[in-house]
């Protein structure tokens, strides 16, 4: 299966969303990386065809998904960033609803939401009513949702927003069950929870791509732009106005050590060290020092 | 398809907002009827008189007495049975109330003092046969569901505006990515809507006939509705007809304004992002015609009460000449509603399916 866009432009009014985008994705797992604005959310949306691109177009395996149309979105299931529900439905009426939007039977879709309710723990809470649920609990019940029909295109906007460490780790795990032979794209500000999950990254700013690759060979593009130091801990604030920290570590002895996004050695006993995705998030995101 | 229509039945019917508001309807319905009997009075000429139960068991009596065709010779008895016997202190007779056949016999047949003016009764009615009886039962029944169906008309705009326009909250999003969410999502929330305006509008049309019937009993069904008392604006529809038959168009009517009222719902709940929006949209689109100075005797009065608010408003909409065939106008109330209905399905449908989330 093959996921492409072919010069996909969005524009809102004078602004452009999506940029000339050609991208091709096939199963795997994709994580998609970007400051506030940078398009991520508008490049699911013209994925799920919920958006009509200003121009350009999003083939399934050649085929343009307008024109799939119910084909497609048997195919697809997608987690929005912000998603409304009914509050007088509970849990179980609301997933039982989409699997009903989804196509499936009432005995399929009654096995298929017991499986992810618990596979996303609210088992129990599976005849209460939405409203009474927290934040991490609709999260897990938008993920739930999302799955129903086993989609061969999984889009998810923001899935970890809400939840809290042991349930990041449970979404993960999830995930990377369910991801074989699938195309599973996913948006977060956590770059941590990307590094863990995706095989791929892509790195959007002002709708096109900066970076589109496997974590390791990306993160390579910055190799010998990434220092730590140690310097004094009170001396550790004016560096911070000065340089692109991405992690300040407190020692005991009164000293911190700084992680420095730079393009020459930041200060005297500066070592070079590998970069991580965070690293390279910053370093197009807030820019490289030039001191 | 079931599915999706029990489902989009559910989110219709199970909020508060729609529960407390068809709550209120039934409440009024109940205080309206109630109080339409309590204060119901008559005065059998002699020495029995009363309210509530004993009037309509007075008018019932009376009415009983000079049931069937109304002849010259009954409607003369009625006049001389019903005579003032005091002064009415300029008074005008014709609206003097003292039970219901006392009050339609003196609207049409007395002179302001109380005699009779001259008329006969094919003077008044023409060659037609006008069949008297106990018509105060359902002619209240009659005018207080006239009242309630306004209040109604807003509960069934209340419930349908935020069909589509609800779902643009955020629901959109998983609704127009999943397999049916174009299409058989928008097929069912358009049927589920249909049922719901029915079923409501049965449900309180059932409210009010078991009320009549504890209240008032049948008679009467076979009534004219020319030979009401003063107070019955039905008696303005200038065709004999019985009571039973007003009572069957006004039903008929109150289904087709639930219809059509639902399709032009459908259209503005599926243009507007916010349900409060559509609601007041639709309130304003439903209730405007009736602001219109549109003299009945104005070809454009004939579409204008087509409209939904006149198919409740149904005096008006009866009120128009027969067509030639003898059927009455108000029968054009039904293939409007069909259009209506056809339009907002299709439309809204369409808008719905081609919604860009924001």
């Amino acid at each position: 299966m093959e996921l492409r866009t072919n010069e996909l432009i969005k524009r809102y009014g004078s602004k452009t969303a999506i940029d000339h985008l050609n991208i091709t994705l096939s199963n795997g797992v994709y994580g998609l990386l970007g400051a506030n604005g940078a398009g991520k959310t508008t490049l699911m949306r013209l994925l799920c065809d919920i958006q009509m691109p200003t121009s350009g177009k999003v083939t399934l395996d050649g085929k343009n998904i307008l024109e799939l149309g119910e084909k497609y979105r048997a195919l697809l299931g997608y987690l929005p960033q912000n998603f409304g529900y009914y509050p007088d439905f509970t849990a179980m009426d609301f997933l039982m609803y989409v699997a009903a939007l989804k196509g499936l039977g009432e005995r399929q879709a009654k096995k298929k939401v017991a499986e992810l309710l618990e596979a996303v723990d609210l088992e129990k809470e599976s005849r209460h009513k939405i409203k009474t649920f927290s934040g991490g609990m609709k999260q897990r019940l938008g993920i739930a949702q999302a799955m129903l029909n086993n989609p061969h295109i999984l889009i998810l906007d923001e899935p970890t927003a809400g939840l809290d460490p042991k349930e990041r780790v449970r979404f993960r795990n999830l995930i990377s069950a369910f991801s074989k032979d699938r195309i599973v794209i996913l948006s977060t500000h956590i770059v941590s929870d990307v590094e863990f999950i995706a095989e791929e990254i892509i790195m959007m700013k002002s709708g096109q791509v900066l970076q589109f690759g496997k974590p390791q060979k990306i993160t390579a593009e910055i190799d010998g732009y990434v220092w730590e130091c140690t310097v004094p801990s009170n001396r550790a604030e004016r560096y911070t106005e000065t340089l692109n920290i991405s992690n300040l570590r407190n020692l005991e002895n009164n000293n911190t050590v700084l992680r420095v996004i730079a393009d020459r050695q930041p200060m005297e006993n500066a070592m070079q060290v590998r970069p991580t995705l965070e690293d390279l998030y910053l370093f197009y995101f807030k820019g490289v020092s030039k001191e | 398809m079931k599915n999706l229509i029990k489902f989009e039945l559910q989110k219709i019917m199970i909020k508060r907002l729609t529960l407390v508001s068809i709550t209120s309807v039934l409440l009024l319905s109940f205080i309206l009827s109630f109080a339409t009997f309590q204060n119901m009075y008559a005065f059998d000429g002699k020495s029995n008189e009363g309210s509530g139960r004993t009037a309509v068991e007075i008018d019932k009596s009376i009415a009983e007495k000079y049931a069937g065709v109304l002849t010259d010779e009954k409607m003369h008895q009625i006049m001389a049975d019903f005579k003032p016997t005091h002064d009415l202190h300029g008074m005008n007779a014709q609206y003097l109330y003292q039970n219901a056949m006392q009050s339609a016999a003196f609207a049409r047949f007395s002179d302001m003092n109380g005699n009779w003016n001259g008329l006969s009764v094919s003077d008044v009615f023409g060659v037609e046969e006008i069949k008297i009886g106990y018509v105060n039962g359902w002619l209240n029944t009659s005018q207080n569901m006239a009242r309630v169906f306004i209040a109604l008309s807003l509960v069934i705009i209340l419930i349908i505006a935020p069909v589509f326009s609800g779902e643009y909250g955020g629901v959109d999003n998983i609704i127009l990515t999943s397999k049916y969410g174009k299409t058989k999502c928008a097929t069912a929330k358009i049927i589920a809507s249909v049922l719901s305006a029915l079923l409501v509008t049965i449900l309180i049309i059932v409210f009010h006939l078991a009320l009549a019937f504890i209240f008032y009993d049948t008679e009467g069904l076979d009534s004219s509705i020319l030979f009401a008392p003063q107070e019955f604006v039905e008696g303005y529809i200038p065709f004999n007809i019985t009571c039973g038959t007003v009572l069957k168009y006004q039903l008929i009517l109150a289904l087709s304004s639930a219809i059509s009222l639902t399709g032009i719902t459908l259209i503005l709940s599926a243009i507007c992002k916010s349900q409060m929006i559509a609601f007041a949209v639709s309130a304003a689109v439903h209730l405007t015609p009736i602001m219109l100075p549109i003299p009945e005797t104005s070809p454009l009065y004939r579409m204008i009460v087509l409209m939904p608010l006149y198919h409740l408003q149904y005096i008006s909409i009866m009120s128009v000449e027969q067509m030639k065939s003898g059927m009455l106008y108000a029968i054009w109330a039904i293939p409007m509603a069909i259009i209506l209905i056809t339009f907002g399905a299709v439309i809204s449908r369409r808008i719905f399916a081609k919604h860009q989330i924001s």
